[in-house]
């Protein structure tokens, strides 16, 4: 005969049960609310962010001065302010886009993008049917929303908001879990698959003086890319391979005076760059006078980058 | 004279019992060395060609793998809810720690194996750790990490104290497992309802069907597992009464949360279609795009009605055995039809064309080294629960001694 082991739960261990299940809980609970509650910024902030930048300093300013021109010089104003007193945005004007897709590209040769990784594609959408046909251009950086839904799904803290408005990534702590390229409704965020241009492109050729490449790989997909101001060498799976990886208003060049090389890369004068929290500034002048739209606003981003249509 | 002829009848049974589970036996080696040749050559796949010999990529992240590891951790979440429950409430054929230590074993064999998935997932295999020293509970990956590492320690500390004869803290430790393991499947649900820009997760329907999908995977397999231990028990002539009487339960709890499960699928897709709005492009993909198959034939056929029937219809305990198989692929198909219709539906028009690369479409087609390494997950649970019920023996055998 098989002995049974059944025996009801006494007090004493309901009173543990519910102890443990009740402490699980609090524990819980605390750590989800503790990490909900913000806290101080991560990033520098104060004097210490402070640029005095020479960039125009030798340039006479005047009233009817190109708008590159003019954009540099706010630059330069609000570098001279602490981070947390700048708040940049973009203004697209789709109106002016022509789909030539320079800052697509100035921005693949800036950041040294691989295969797979774009930060600002342009899409096209045609409208009606010929001869009624219009055609409009879309370039789609990071929106750098001020609630952007790809930061608290990061478990590892390796992306966040700054405190002048851009939404980074540290390539040092990205785990690659992707959850991130997921939670943007605007596909802004892409995968560093670990690939390269010049992958396989000798495969075949003659090998000797005759070799058209020299090695397996073209030296200039070894070059760094200097994405947060640091030099970050893709060899050996060294990061950002396998990391999420998104437009970050190219920050290494804001940092020395530069405007992002997709508004500089603009033949159209299309793409507007600035400080919002400078009421002087064009981006400012721009999002106020015309009629600006943002997109899928419905979900509540609050977009930093802003179209004139 | 009649005395004789039972007797020798019994040596027969008890001679072709012994053939049939040492056939049985050769059977599962068998299988478990191809899978595990067929996953060790995902495995070098995987790290020959990194991320490339996937299907992934940067707007379809999120593949097989996925699917994969939450039906683990499913299976994991389900079977220690019941045998855990079934051993504090005393239902028959539960209330043996033996039992108990079945249903803890196989929920280890079941999430360690989820893991190893997620992390071959992993953009940076060599940053894992981070998600337990730098986590963020804002994180569902974070926190769910957390729980799952919560219970598995609760799960290995309720296996140890089973072996002692009296223990104040196992049936409290169960209750802790318990409601972990009922926790983390319903925020499996929450995972994707928490991506709060994809409206075809975003349904708090989700929380609950995955919930009620564990619990069936977690009967099912607790069943499977249990058939074929009767089996191997009855071959040998030992009496498995106890456990029948178990299997009948986990049969009547298998149906009914898989007919909740269709329920909820019912509601959540009936909605959509009967509301168009975005995310009925998704039921469009799910119902009528490229893998429709998966849906109608594979979830629903395969991995439910046929299932269904062979519960109610057969007597058979091999036939509830095989239907518990089907289930789980079916259920692994449903996972399939949440996560990849979810993702294929771009919210920026034009998007796909705009930056041509393989890995920059609203598609996804699971490549062999995905599947390959699904196959290593099933060969790594198998042998996780092959040691675990080796160590069971025993230490069964050692306590049992020192008692």
């Amino acid at each position: 005969m098989m002995k049974t082991e059944k025996k009801p739960m006494d007090r004493r261990e309901f009173i543990l049960a519910g102890g443990l299940v009740g402490a699980g809980v609090a524990v819980a609970a605390v750590s989800v609310v503790k990490d909900r509650t913000p806290g101080p910024p991560q990033d520098p902030t104060g004097e210490g962010t402070v640029r005095k930048l020479s960039v125009l300093q030798k340039v006479k300013e005047h009233p009817n001065e190109d708008d590159h021109v003019r954009m540099q010089r706010e630059l330069v104003r609000a570098m001279a302010k602490p981070a947390e007193h700048r708040h940049w945005m973009m203004v697209i004007d789709i109106r002016k886009c022509i789909g030539c897709q320079s800052c697509t590209i100035g921005c693949v040769a800036e950041n040294k993008l691989p295969p797979g990784v774009v930060y600002r594609p342009v899409t096209t959408q045609e409208f009606g049917t010929y001869p009624n046909l219009r055609i409009e251009f879309l370039p789609r950086p990071c929106m750098h929303c001020d609630a952007p839904p790809c930061v608290p799904v990061c478990p590892v803290r390796a992306t966040w908001k700054r405190p002048d408005g851009i939404v980074v990534i540290d390539y040092d702590k990205c785990i690659g879990c992707r959850s991130c390229l997921n939670a943007c409704p605007y596909g802004s965020r892409t995968s560093d698959f670990g690939r390269y241009y010049s992958d396989g492109a000798a495969e075949g050729a003659p090998t000797g003086a005759d070799r058209a490449l020299d090695g397996p790989r073209s030296p200039y997909e070894h070059q760094p890319s200097n994405e947060y101001s640091k030099n970050w060498k893709r060899e050996g799976h060294e990061s950002p391979v396998g990391n999420a990886r998104k437009c970050h208003f190219c920050l290494h060049r804001l940092e020395v005076g530069q405007l992002p090389m997709c508004v500089t890369t603009c033949i159209g004068r299309a793409t507007y760059f600035g400080d919002s929290n400078d009421p002087k500034s064009l981006v400012v002048e721009l999002a106020s006078k015309h009629n600006v739209q943002v997109l899928l606003e419905h979900w509540g981003t609050k977009p930093q980058c802003f179209y004139i249509v | 004279m009649i005395t004789q002829s039972s007797a020798l009848s019994n040596t027969e049974d008890s001679r072709s019992g012994e053939m049939s589970k040492a056939g049985g036996r050769t059977l599962l080696r068998i299988l478990w060395l191809a899978l595990m040749a067929a996953g060790i050559v995902g495995l070098w796949q995987r790290f020959s060609y990194g991320h490339n010999a996937a299907g992934y990529g940067s707007y379809v992240p999120w593949g097989l793998w996925i699917a994969l590891y939450f039906m683990g951790v499913a299976i994991g979440g389900g079977a220690f809810v019941f045998g855990a429950l079934g051993y504090i409430l005393g239902w028959e054929g539960f209330e043996k720690k033996a039992d108990l230590r079945t249903a803890i074993i196989l929920s280890v064999a079941a999430i360690l194996p989820a893991f190893m998935v997620i992390w071959l997932d992993l953009g940076r295999m060599d940053r894992l750790l981070s998600v337990f020293t730098s986590a963020t509970f804002t994180s569902m990956i974070a926190f769910n990490a957390w729980m799952y590492n919560s219970f598995l320690v609760v799960a290995l500390i309720c296996w140890l104290l089973s072996f002692k004869d009296e223990s104040l803290w196992l049936r409290p430790l169960l209750c802790l497992g318990a409601f972990l393991s009922v926790l983390f499947p319903s925020q499996s649900g929450v995972f994707f309802e928490a991506v709060g820009t994809k409206q075809y997760w975003n349904s708090p329907l989700l929380s609950m069907m995955f919930l009620s999908s564990a619990l069936a995977a977690g009967a099912g397999s607790l069943l499977l597992v249990r058939t074929l231990q009767t089996s191997a028990e009855a071959s040998t002539g030992s009496p498995a009464r106890e456990s029948d009487k178990g299997i009948r339960t986990l049969r009547f709890i298998t149906v009914a949360a898989l007919l909740v499960y269709l329920a909820f699928e019912f509601a959540e897709l009936s909605i959509a279609v009967w509301r168009p709005s975005a995310e009925s492009r998704s039921v469009d993909f799910l119902i009528r795009g490229d893998y429709w198959w998966v849906f109608w034939v594979v979830q629903l056929l395969i991995g439910a009605l046929v299932p269904l029937a062979l519960y109610l219809l057969s007597t058979s305990r091999s036939a509830w055995g095989l239907a518990s198989v089907l289930l789980i692929v079916g259920f692994v198909a449903a996972r399939m039809g949440i996560l990849v219709p979810g993702q294929v539906v771009g919210q920026i028009q034009g998007l796909q064309a705009a930056f041509q690369d393989s890995r920059l479409t609203y598609a996804y087609h699971p490549t062999q080294m995905e599947y390959l390494i699904g196959a290593l997950m099933i060969a790594v649970g198998m042998a996780v629960f092959y040691i675990g019920r080796r160590l069971t023996a025993a230490l069964a055998v050692n306590s049992e001694q020192k008692a």
